[in-house]
């Protein structure tokens, strides 16, 4: 998908998001059982009015998927540092636009470079990842939504002893939910 | 007698004072002199083989071991007669004895006498299955050990720790000196942080095996069966248990941030030691279980901290040192081990009990996870100083680290067992 197309079509999905917003916020968290008059039905997405017609009309956002996920900009941070900076930030608002238009659970990875202890990284990782998800949150989306994981330093993204590989391995990453 | 009297003032714990002046009057307060290299010259002889014809493949071996033992032990210098390239001072004892095979039985005379008179000292025998003598060999070192200073040696100890193969990181257990070697899970996830419980029956770890991040989990070595300890939500990691075994400190982060918690022994009933916005972690109880020694970033960088164990009176140890974490605190009570974080690695540390007298004690490469011996004399940690990441001990006196065989494994995160 070009770019410009690929634009268009977050664009619309975002508009079918938000026509459905109040429907769609009531099918994420109604319980499983469906209704007694339909039993045997398969939930079917209400109708709503859409600007534009689409094929698949999601009303509450294509599910996460691990190609979704794969094109999430990891969040970089500095030594010893939970803090979101500005790039952070405007990787997570990216983030936060593409996560709003899909439904489904996601991970977020805390990870740490090889200069901290294993236990205090673990501490430090869980907090990254934590921070990233209070943005979420700041963004609107669901809590319910995420699970936050601290790696420490046991995952590194790039093996080696310099600053290019620590500053790639002081990071929040995505992943899909086991 | 001269050389014993200064041995026993470079290397063993001189009780100074009870109740001094700093810190907890309960504790008792040892002095440590450190930097000494004064060691026990002892001359090892073969043991005579007899018996069976594979008396003789078994019993070199046993010279090798002992002597490697008694070395280790940090309390001798060893020469062996039956190498060339081994010399030293002159020899004040001197170890033999005879090694008899019968069948899958070894009977091993041990012998220790003092040298040139060769007056015996301690004579005794040790018989077992063939099958075991290694096992034989460490209970003579350990009481020759015994018997020279008051207090048994470490050979009979175990360690465990942690592989690293790709992604995967696995627990391990193998005897002191490498010997031994058995990998206990085989999750492909991340296990680490290994601690014993005090009667050597169980290890306490972090594990990713449940797919939601760190957990507790314990495992007995003999069956290799892990059960769950703690899988709250958020991370259940640096589990330790109290000396008494009937408690567990550890790491969680249920309410929000990594506090340090104190849960019974199954992993219940959780009492929250500390309360503030930083991160505190790394618990590890002092000998008596009255205190606790934690990393708490609460000052800006992570530093060591003690406090009551029902999480009262917390003074910080450390100032004068960057980024420190993994204190351990010695069998004695006299002296906690720490790292602090230089350039790109970090150093091992061993300060007072108090926080004074912090003196560096391994450099070079990144050097972590610090674990004491039982008997205070060593301490076992990973570091990268050659390359890859291995495990390494400390004598404390001066000598460089020497490597533990790992199979080839990278291997990380010791714990030295207690004597069983």
């Amino acid at each position: 998908m070009r770019p410009m197309n690929m634009l268009r079509a977050l664009v619309l999905v975002a508009l079918v998001a938000v026509a459905a917003a109040g429907c769609a916020k009531k099918t994420v968290q109604t319980p499983p059982a469906p209704p007694a008059e339909t039993p045997t039905q398969t939930p079917t997405p209400p109708v709503t009015p859409t600007p534009t017609p689409t094929p698949t009309a999601p009303t509450t956002g294509l599910p996460l998927d691990q190609a979704t996920l794969g094109k999430l900009q990891v969040v970089y941070f500095a030594l010893d540092s939970d803090a979101i900076d500005e790039g952070g930030q405007s990787s997570l608002d990216a983030n936060a636009r593409a996560l709003k238009s899909t439904t489904g659970d996601f991970v977020i990875e805390g990870h740490c470079d090889e200069r901290g202890t294993a236990e205090y990284n673990q501490s430090l990782g869980e907090r990254r990842a934590k921070a990233v998800q209070q943005y979420f949150a700041d963004q609107g989306i669901a809590l319910s939504r995420i699970t936050v994981v601290s790696y420490g330093k046991d995952r590194p993204a790039v093996e080696g002893s310099d600053e290019q590989a620590w500053s790639k391995n002081r990071r929040a990453e995505f992943s899909l939910r086991k | 007698m001269r050389r014993l009297t200064l041995l026993f003032a470079g290397l063993l714990l001189l009780p100074a004072s009870i109740g001094a002046a700093q810190g907890d009057p309960a504790e008792v307060k040892l002095e440590w002199k450190s930097g000494s290299t004064a060691r026990l010259p002892l001359r090892c002889e073969p043991f005579a083989p007899v018996g069976d014809r594979d008396a003789r493949t078994t019993s070199v071996q046993g010279d090798e071991v002992l002597a490697a033992d008694l070395a280790g032990s940090a309390v001798f210098q060893v020469v062996k007669t039956w190498d060339p390239t081994s010399s030293g001072s002159t020899p004040q004892f001197v170890t033999g004895g005879k090694w008899t095979v019968r069948g899958t039985q070894l009977k091993l005379s041990g012998e220790l006498r003092d040298f040139p008179g060769r007056r015996p000292i301690l004579v005794k025998e040790y018989s077992g299955p063939v099958a075991d003598w290694r096992g034989l060999v460490h209970r003579f070192a350990d009481d020759i050990v015994l018997q020279l200073t008051g207090e048994p040696g470490v050979a009979g100890t175990r360690i465990a720790f942690v592989s690293r193969a790709g992604r995967d990181m696995e627990l391990c257990v193998m005897d002191f000196d490498g010997h031994g070697l058995t990998q206990l899970t085989n999750d492909r996830s991340i296990a680490r942080s290994p601690n014993w419980s005090p009667d050597g029956s169980l290890l306490i770890f972090t594990s990713y095996r449940g797919g939601t991040g760190p957990q507790l989990w314990v495992m007995n070595p003999a069956n290799r069966k892990p059960f769950p300890i703690s899988t709250r939500s958020g991370i259940n990691t640096s589990g330790i248990y109290s000396p008494d075994g009937q408690r567990i400190a550890c790491t969680l982060s249920q309410d929000g941030n990594s506090e340090i918690y104190v849960l019974d022994a199954r992993g219940g009933s959780p009492q929250r030691l500390t309360n503030n916005r930083s991160v505190d972690t790394s618990p590890c109880w002092s000998p008596t279980g009255r205190e606790i020694t934690f990393t708490s970033g609460r000052s800006g960088n992570p530093q060591i901290y003690v406090m009551d164990s029902d999480g009262g009176n917390p003074r910080r140890l450390t100032y004068d040192v960057d980024y420190t974490d993994s204190p351990m605190w010695s069998p004695k009570g006299d002296r906690i081990a720490f790292v602090s974080r230089t350039g790109a690695g970090f150093d091992l540390y061993v300060c007072r009990s108090d926080g004074t007298g912090a003196q560096r004690v391994v450099s070079g490469g990144s050097n972590e996870n610090p674990h004491w011996a039982p008997d205070g004399r060593h301490l076992v940690f990973s570091s990268n100083r050659d390359g890859a990441l291995a495990l390494y001990v400390t004598d404390l006196d001066g000598t460089p680290p020497r490597k533990l065989e790992t199979g080839g494994r990278k291997a990380l995160s010791p714990a030295w067992s207690p004597r069983h």
